[in-house]
């Protein structure tokens, strides 16, 4: 039951956001004229700031928690409520999912939450498909790709949700298959908030390694980080607990930012003044969430991760249709 | 101290030293862009040498850049640190899997797509 009332509640505060931003923004893309040109008063650069950061410790925060990129958060956010140019906003959280996968995954593999070695395995995954997706760019559908993209993250939140409603746990202990076996990839790790140390197995490490270069084709082709699909793919068709899935994303997202950070940056999509602080603010805000998690049950971080998919889902269908 | 919690240490500290460099040198360059009042950030393609070494070396704008690069690298040199962990150890497996990771990152950066 209570898994309602958490997608209900990110729906009403999605609806509140944006009755509230739409307003906002009118008056925000006021203020953004007057400060994206240089002798703009320093008031309204501190504020300008100010509000950049605070968006970006939310995000961070809650990236490090779900191992998400926080990018999916952030765009929407400076875009419409700091009316940033859409490609300018996807610069900055592209440095800054880079941020919250390195503080995230510096507590998460201090901690001995991080299968470092699934981890490593699946890289190699989303890499290569990173760099198909990047080679088809010019060839892609944005819309189709962006609808299916929308819908599979709908598929992967119903799965979770079904599984949840059968399990108590989040996730099903199985033992290694062949391949998982032959790299050692199963791992244990002491759980915070059940007091106790969790050994797991890895299972359909090949189903896992092939919906990763999935993700890594979807990441090249819309430039999105795309633990939305590693985390499911890691907790659902490998029966990782769902803390190790979330601590292995975050490790594992900062290699394929990081490369197309580079291209943001080379193409001068950086822009210091809005960049620097949303980095700043990831930080923090992400290294907070990275030592939430460990308190917190998997079972709840599951149901808020359900929650969250639905809406980007959601949000990435709209932005699939042109709404 | 054993091998696996070696290389979690080793990744760790070499995480967050990246992380903690990269912040600070954000955080002076913002300042020093917020004293100095210049706002001429560099917008248009910028090269990889104006990067590395700016022109004139740490003005405001550069000093930030910097702690971009730095950050971007840093779980580039994570991959690095790993492989050498895995080959020193002879687990050749996993040092042949963050060689070719980091192959794949160079050649597309290379081809210049993404």
């Amino acid at each position: 039951m209570a898994v309602y009332w958490v997608i209900f509640g990110c729906f009403l505060v999605e609806g509140l956001f944006y009755a509230v931003f739409f307003k906002i923004s009118r008056l925000s893309a006021l203020l953004q004229r007057v400060i994206w040109f240089k002798g703009a008063p320093r008031g309204m650069q501190l504020l300008f700031t100010l509000y950049a950061l605070t968006i970006a410790l939310g995000s961070g925060f809650l990236g490090a928690l779900l191992g998400l990129g926080g990018g999916v958060i952030m765009v929407p956010l400076m875009v419409f409520l700091l009316g940033v140019p859409i490609h300018i906003a996807s610069g900055a959280s592209i440095v800054a999912v880079v941020a919250t996968s390195s503080a995230a995954a510096s507590v998460y593999v201090r901690d001995e939450v991080t299968n470092m070695r699934l981890g490593m395995f699946l890289e190699l995954a989303t890499t290569l498909g990173a760099l198909t997706g990047a080679s088809f760019m010019a060839m892609a559908a944005e819309s189709l790709l962006k609808t299916v993209f929308g819908l599979s993250l709908i598929y992967a939140s119903t799965v979770m949700w079904y599984q949840l409603r059968n399990n108590r746990r989040s996730w099903v202990n199985k033992p290694n298959d062949w391949l998982a076996e032959r790299l050692s990839l199963d791992g244990s790790y002491y759980d915070e908030a059940r007091g106790e140390q969790i050994s797991y197995g890895v299972t359909r490490t090949l189903n896992t390694f092939g919906v990763s270069y999935v993700a890594g084709v979807v990441s090249g082709l819309l430039g999105i980080g795309g633990g939305g699909i590693k985390v499911p793919a890691m907790n659902v068709v490998s029966s990782v607990p769902m803390k190790v899935a979330v601590a292995t994303s975050n490790f594992m997202i900062g290699v394929t930012a990081a490369a197309s950070a580079m291209v943001y940056i080379r193409h001068g999509f950086c822009d210091g003044f809005l960049t620097a602080p949303v980095v700043l603010g990831t930080l923090v805000g992400s290294y907070i969430g990275a030592r939430v998690t460990g308190r917190l049950r998997g079972m709840f971080l599951k149901r808020v991760f359900v929650a969250v998919l639905l809406l980007l889902g959601l949000r990435m269908i709209a932005s699939g249709v042109g709404l | 101290m054993d091998r696996v919690r070696f290389l979690e240490l080793l990744v760790s500290r070499l995480l967050r030293t990246g992380v903690m460099v990269s912040g600070l040198l954000m955080v002076m360059g913002l300042g020093l862009l917020w004293a100095t009042g210049d706002a001429s950030c560099p917008s248009g393609v910028l090269s990889v040498g104006w990067v590395l070494f700016g022109d004139p070396f740490l003005e405001p704008s550069h000093v930030l850049f910097l702690g971009f690069f730095i950050l971007i690298g840093t779980p580039l040199l994570r991959i690095v640190a790993s492989a050498t962990a895995h080959l020193v150890e002879r687990d050749l497996v996993f040092a042949l899997l963050n060689v070719s990771v980091l192959l794949i990152l160079v050649v597309s950066f290379v081809l210049g797509v993404g």
